[in-house]
């Protein structure tokens, strides 16, 4: 039998389509699902920053004298100056200093346009202290009196001071309402975002087991593809790249033929012959051992590749291989020569390589059709190529 | 001299002098009529303290700027000395920090005055500053920029009014 050389290359199949979509897909779900808890942090940076800058604004300066309003500060010294108007000390130059100081820094914390412009009274308590002023110099009103005309000055800024502190429980009343809309806000989004975030990892982990269960199944069919069905064997595929696999290894290739298998087949019918391949080819790796690579390579025909440095121990597997299936005694009934099923073989050692290989595939190939030449049921080494 | 002394003797000087000669008096006496305090400014340097006249002050002030004061709510033409300037001038250099004593009692410490923005204002268009447009002396930022908002005054807190001493720590 001539076997004609196969191609250099091996006709591997190709993976399941599209695999470039597939990574592309993969890496967009992955990307959104890292975009979503991204968006999820910035959320909450924000919030933080927007809440401080607020809280800051309201409490930073609670309990320190620039916390107080300036209309309190203002009745203070409008207050002491009733102390000393109305003091039992003499009212002498002194006390009218003082006084005047009072009056002055009340003047200056009062005089504020935010006052002016929303409380009534300010112009009008101005105007009275500027008076008593006047009149306290020129000594044209009593302390008694001043202190009276105080009390309305006094009065005013305590309803600026009523009217801010209303203002300022006002403003913390929308902070807090505010705070509480961004909480809400804060939360739903974190939520949303947070279960987009799971989706899109969902997708993505989803994603990844359909491209590994595809991966399994491209390497499941290509090694399927490298099988023989019938005897589970390697075949022609598995022969050249397992040999391409082992460059530079020193191996023998043992090429098996069964004698008149067509008749056999012909007299027991195609099931007992393919029962005949599986018998045969336990038979080989029975005798070559588990470092033994065997391959159906079509029909009847078997080969064998397997490490060995030396032409003896070729030789003790081809004798060993004879002897085995004489022992096996597997009967044949339409053997022209013989009641059992004999075998052919041809072998060749060679050094493994794309360029070697297809020429040690000749040598064995060209020996065994010399042992069938020379009547089968033999085996032949040839030179090492 | 009491201002309702000063007054009756103005009086007097009306009725028996010339006109020209009673306007005059009636300036003098109106300077010595202002009430002695808030005239002077305390610069204390550990053991040692100067008393700086207004005056003194501003004749040194050389800048003049137009800020928005939002206590007054408008633009304000103030005139000053460079703050920085002023204490290599009398420090030697910027203290790390400085204690400040107000009119008002307030008195507060900081740092950070090593900056040319902050101006020491004397007068405000025109005027002497006095306590009652919350001076004699004011320390503002001359350069305050959009991220303070005008409409709430706490944000101006650092405004220093009324400044009676500055005192160097070291």
């Amino acid at each position: 039998m001539i076997i004609e050389p196969p191609p250099s290359q091996p006709a591997v199949p190709l993976p399941p389509p599209a695999p470039f979509a597939r990574k592309r897909r993969y890496v967009t779900w992955l990307s959104l699902s890292l975009m979503s808890f991204m968006a999820l942090m910035v959320v909450i940076v924000y919030e933080a920053r927007w809440v401080y800058p607020e809280i800051q604004a309201y409490f930073s300066q609670t309990g320190n004298l620039t916390g107080q309003q300036l209309a309190t500060r203002s009745r203070g010294y409008l207050q002491i100056a009733q102390q000393h108007l109305l003091g039992e000390q003499p009212f002498d130059d002194e006390q009218r200093q003082t006084v005047r100081l009072n009056l002055d820094l009340a003047y200056g914390l009062i005089d504020v346009e935010v006052y002016r412009q929303r409380y009534r009274c300010t112009q009008p308590s101005l105007q009275t202290l500027n008076l008593l002023t006047e009149r306290l110099e020129e000594n044209a009103v009593t302390p008694f009196d001043t202190a009276a005309e105080l009390l309305g000055p006094i009065d005013c800024l305590t309803s600026i001071e009523m009217n801010q502190l209303d203002l300022r429980g006002m403003a913390i009343n929308e902070f807090s309402e505010s705070t509480r809309r961004h909480n809400q806000i804060l939360t739903y989004s974190s939520m949303v975002i947070f279960a987009l975030g799971l989706l899109f990892w969902g997708m993505h982990e989803r994603q990844l087991r359909r491209t590994e269960r595809a991966t399994k199944q491209t390497i499941a069919w290509m090694q399927h593809a490298m099988r023989d069905p019938l005897t589970g064997i390697g075949n022609r595929s598995a022969l050249h790249q397992d040999v391409a696999a082992k460059k530079g290894a020193a191996l023998a290739l043992i090429l098996v033929d069964i004698d008149f298998f067509k008749q056999y087949n012909d007299s027991l019918g195609h099931p007992e012959g393919d029962q005949l391949l599986r018998r045969l080819a336990s038979l080989l790796k029975y005798v070559l051992g588990a470092k033994a690579k065997l391959y159906r390579l079509g029909g009847d025909e078997f080969a064998a590749v397997l490490p060995c440095d030396n032409d003896a121990l070729l030789i003790g597997y081809c004798d060993q291989l004879t002897s085995v299936l004489e022992q096996a005694d597997f009967k044949h009934p339409t053997h022209p020569h013989n009641e059992r099923v004999t075998l052919s073989i041809g072998a060749v050692r060679f050094t493994a390589g794309e360029a070697t290989f297809p020429d040690a595939y000749k040598a064995a190939d060209k020996a065994l059709y010399r042992v069938k030449s020379a009547g089968r049921n033999d085996w032949q080494i040839t030179a090492a190529a | 001299m009491n201002a309702v002394n000063l007054i009756v003797v103005i009086r007097c000087c009306a009725y028996h002098y010339p006109k020209a000669i009673v306007a005059c008096i009636l300036l003098l006496l109106s300077w010595l009529s202002m009430p002695v305090y808030a005239q002077a400014l305390s610069v204390i340097n550990g053991e040692k303290t100067t008393t700086l006249s207004l005056n003194e002050l501003r004749q040194q002030s050389t800048i003049i700027l137009s800020v928005f004061d939002p206590f007054q709510g408008r633009e304000v033409d103030m005139h000053g000395l460079e703050f920085r300037r002023f204490l290599v001038n009398q420090f030697g250099e910027v203290p790390p920090a400085l204690h400040f004593t107000a009119w008002d009692d307030y008195e507060v410490t900081l740092s950070g005055w090593n900056d040319p923005k902050w101006l020491m204002v004397t007068e405000e268009d025109g005027e002497l500053l006095t306590l009652r447009s919350r001076g004699p002396l004011r320390l503002v930022d001359q350069a305050y920029n959009d991220q303070r908002d005008i409409e709430n005054l706490r944000e101006f807190n650092d405004w220093i009014w009324m400044i009676r001493s500055i005192e160097a720590r070291w």
